[in-house]
């Protein structure tokens, strides 16, 4: 017999995952007794509110509340639980309250949840470089605190100008990440338990 | 390679990743899922070491890196799993027998049972005696000779991403894996195999704090890194902790891995679905299948891959041995010239970095071993341009490396977490994180328990490393299993749970503890106190 596992867990919260750079995954819990809070300080209001989460992209700020470029509201069920929400830019961070938006336009927040950072869906533009030295500690751990040692740029290599080398090195990450990003689709790991690939 | 021998012109890091999820059902006598390791012993973990063993006795100068996964040792180590083995092994053999003898009329069949005959009886005489029942020890001792490249995996393959909105849980997947790695290898890892090759940015100070050097991406983790690198996936970068991220290349890559263009898919080679457990008639063959009279493959399979057709032709070794050795010449080939494209504007000789699940070879590519070994023999004998390496090498060699961040990715479909996040699996995470926040409050309440309070800490974390197995999300997203995979996620959960609450109430239950103990025993010297 498969033992069956709880339905809530008696605690409110809001839980956002990433699964790629345009989507994320929110689940919730929202027990009774913060639905009746949200339900006091409302009171008539509650009459036609709708439960949202409110989305505030939050990326290289540090969030007080207020501060975030820009917010959205998604409309859910709230007995849904959880929710998948389609974004239109990579490479953002998030937090989201979960809570109800009244008629008259008042929101109210439950609860909030953790921050989520979206990855990176392209080459990055940035191509400052820094470089170190790191001695690698054969068959011993190496001190975490080691120092790191910057050492400069190794110089380019090759016939071309600098210019036209570096030119021709970014070629080739964009080709290999085309490449990647057409093999996403058509190589994953396969193992004996998946049964057949 | 001492430093001292002349630089080549390029690198080749193979790496195989050797992972199962933890099956072992002491409550049935027999059990379909525990076939999963008895399957990749005989096809995939002593053919493998049979070809390494071959290379070191022949003089050839290879270099391999491999993922034991903690689940994978604890599995090859058990002894119960052990004895059912070579229950399985046996009556392999006896249907071998039984082969030879049937097909005695039909030439082409008769020379296929006695090679599988054979062969069995070499895997037999590998696994008792050669290995003395100990294929980890046979790893470990190639390890030593500096062959072989060892490195670790989360304690039981969770995908740390995910896992990753309880810290701790991360933190325990990782310190849980590396203790097992001292504990079966006397010294630490150098490396990592994160599972699913599931990297997101921050991860490093996680392997940095327990002392691991590098790890892996997939080729999106470097080619999406910031600032961009300036070699791509053809030269490893430091993390701003100082931990290295190699990531995977993707012409060898494809090489190996597509279903259309790769090696395994070549007519000459063996289909793997075509197997006698569902061919031969249902009387015969009723002693070999499960127990339950379902058919299932019995590892005897007779015919070659031939084509996109139901008319497939009957195997021909020697054949399919050809066309190995000339794929492994091919893939040398396409590596020499890769790396003689890439050298000229490289200030340190490139790094083609191609990992692969073992089982890949031998299990589903029956002759992918024979491949490794041929490519081995030729990179050895036949040219200088490509040298095998390994990461901790070739960090000695080149410890100046770029500084970036990776970008968060994965090697699964589409490269970031859908396969482990989707509407088949999405409701296990609710489940996962709260339990992993209810062991650091446990950790919390107990900092220094004993006794049988220390055995049921220490048993709830167990429970919970076992429920975060990447395998159960994924097995519920491909299909098949998926039974299987859900009532593993819910049991352990709820034994989690029990001891939750146990502790929380301060009630033990002894009697259940020691049965619970006896079933899900991997990492007996498990520290609870990982989940701080």
């Amino acid at each position: 017999m498969t033992p069956e596992l709880p339905d809530r867990y008696g605690r409110t919260e809001l839980v956002l995952m990433v699964v790629d750079p345009l989507l994320l995954f929110g689940y919730w819990e929202v027990t009774p007794e913060s639905l009746r809070e949200a339900q006091d300080v409302l009171g008539v209001e509650m009459e036609g509110a709708r439960a949202v989460l409110r989305f505030y992209d939050i990326s290289l700020i540090h969030f007080d509340g207020t501060n975030s470029h820009h917010t959205f509201d998604i409309d859910i069920g709230l007995e849904a639980r959880s929710w998948y929400v389609h974004l239109w830019t990579a490479e953002k961070s998030y937090c989201a309250d979960l809570g109800f938006v009244t008629r008259t336009g008042w929101f109210h927040a439950i609860t909030r949840s953790n921050i989520v950072h979206t990855p990176r869906a392209g080459v990055s533009a940035r191509d400052e470089e820094r470089w170190m030295r790191v001695r690698f500690a054969r068959r011993q751990k190496p001190d975490p605190a080691r120092p790191l040692e910057a050492v400069p740029a190794p110089s380019l290599r090759g016939g071309q100008s600098p210019e036209e080398l570096r030119a021709l090195l970014e070629r080739r990450v964009r080709e290999q990440a085309r490449l990647a990003a057409e093999l996403a689709k058509g190589m994953s790991p396969g193992s004996i338990s998946q049964g057949s690939r | 390679m001492s430093p001292q021998t002349p630089q080549p012109m390029g690198y080749l890091c193979l790496v195989l990743h050797c992972h199962l999820p933890y099956v072992r059902h002491p409550e049935h006598e027999h059990f379909l899922e525990e076939n999963w390791l008895f399957e990749a012993i005989t096809d995939t973990y002593v053919p493998l070491l049979r070809v390494m063993n071959g290379l070191v006795r022949n003089g050839v100068d290879f270099r391999l890196t491999a993922t034991l996964s903690p689940p994978l040792i604890s599995m090859l180590r058990d002894p119960m799993l052990i004895s059912r083995y070579e229950r399985h092994l046996n009556r392999l053999i006896e249907l071998a027998s039984k082969e030879v003898h049937r097909t005695a009329s039909q030439p082409e069949f008769h020379r296929l049972a006695t090679m599988y005959l054979e062969r069995f009886l070499q895997t037999r005489h590998a696994f008792t005696q050669e290995c003395g029942r100990d294929l980890v020890s046979t790893f470990g001792h190639l390890q030593d000779l500096g062959k072989l490249e060892i490195i670790t995996c989360g304690a039981t393959h969770g995908f740390l991403p995910l896992l990753n909105v309880a810290p701790n849980a991360v933190r325990a997947q990782v310190r849980a894996a590396v203790a097992h790695y001292e504990e079966t290898f006397g010294r630490p890892p150098h490396g990592i195999w994160l599972p699913e090759c599931g990297y997101y940015p921050g991860l490093d100070e996680v392997l940095r704090d327990v002392g691991l050097q590098f790890f892996f991406t997939e080729s999106h983790g470097l080619l999406y890194a910031d600032p961009r690198p300036r070699y791509g996936v053809h030269a490893p970068v430091f993390c701003p902790t100082g931990v290295a991220a190699f990531a995977r290349d993707l012409d060898s890559s494809k090489q190996v891995w597509s279903a259309e263009e790769g090696y395994p898919g070549d007519p000459a080679y063996r289909d793997y679905y075509r197997d006698i457990g569902w061919d031969l008639d249902y009387d015969y063959i009723r002693p070999y299948i499960h127990v339950d009279g379902k058919r299932i493959n019995t590892g005897i399979k007779y015919y070659r891959i031939t084509g996109k057709t139901d008319q497939k032709q009957v195997y021909d070794r020697a054949w399919a041995l050809e066309r190995a050795a000339e794929h492994a010449g091919n893939f040398m080939f396409n590596r020499e010239r890769q790396v003689e494209w890439l050298a000229p504007v490289m200030d340190r000789p490139p790094i083609v970095v191609a990992p692969y699940d073992a089982e890949l070879f031998g299990h589903w590519w029956f002759e992918g071993p024979e491949w490794l070994d041929f490519l081995y023999r030729k990179l050895h004998f036949d040219q200088q341009i490509v040298k095998p390496i390994t990461p901790a090498e070739y960090l000695e060699r080149h410890d100046v490396n770029q500084v970036c961040t990776p970008c968060g990715s994965s090697w699964g479909y589409k490269g970031y977490h859908e396969v482990w996040l989707n509407g088949g699996n999405d409701w296990i995470y609710r489940h996962l994180h709260t339990a992993a926040r209810r062991m650091e409050e446990l950790t919390r309440a107990f900092p220094q328990a004993e006794g049988l309070k220390r055995r049921a800490l220490t048993q709830a974390g167990r429970e919970l490393l076992l429920a975060q197995s990447s395998d159960w999300a994924f097995i519920m997203k491909t299909g098949t299993m998926v039974d299987y995979a859900v009532k593993r996620t819910k049991e352990h959960l709820a034994r989690f749970t029990s001891f939750y609450e146990q502790l929380r109430s301060g009630r033990i239950d002894a009697g259940g503890l020691k049965d619970i103990e006896e079933k899900d025993n991997l990492f007996p010297a498990l520290d609870y106190r990982n989940f701080s």
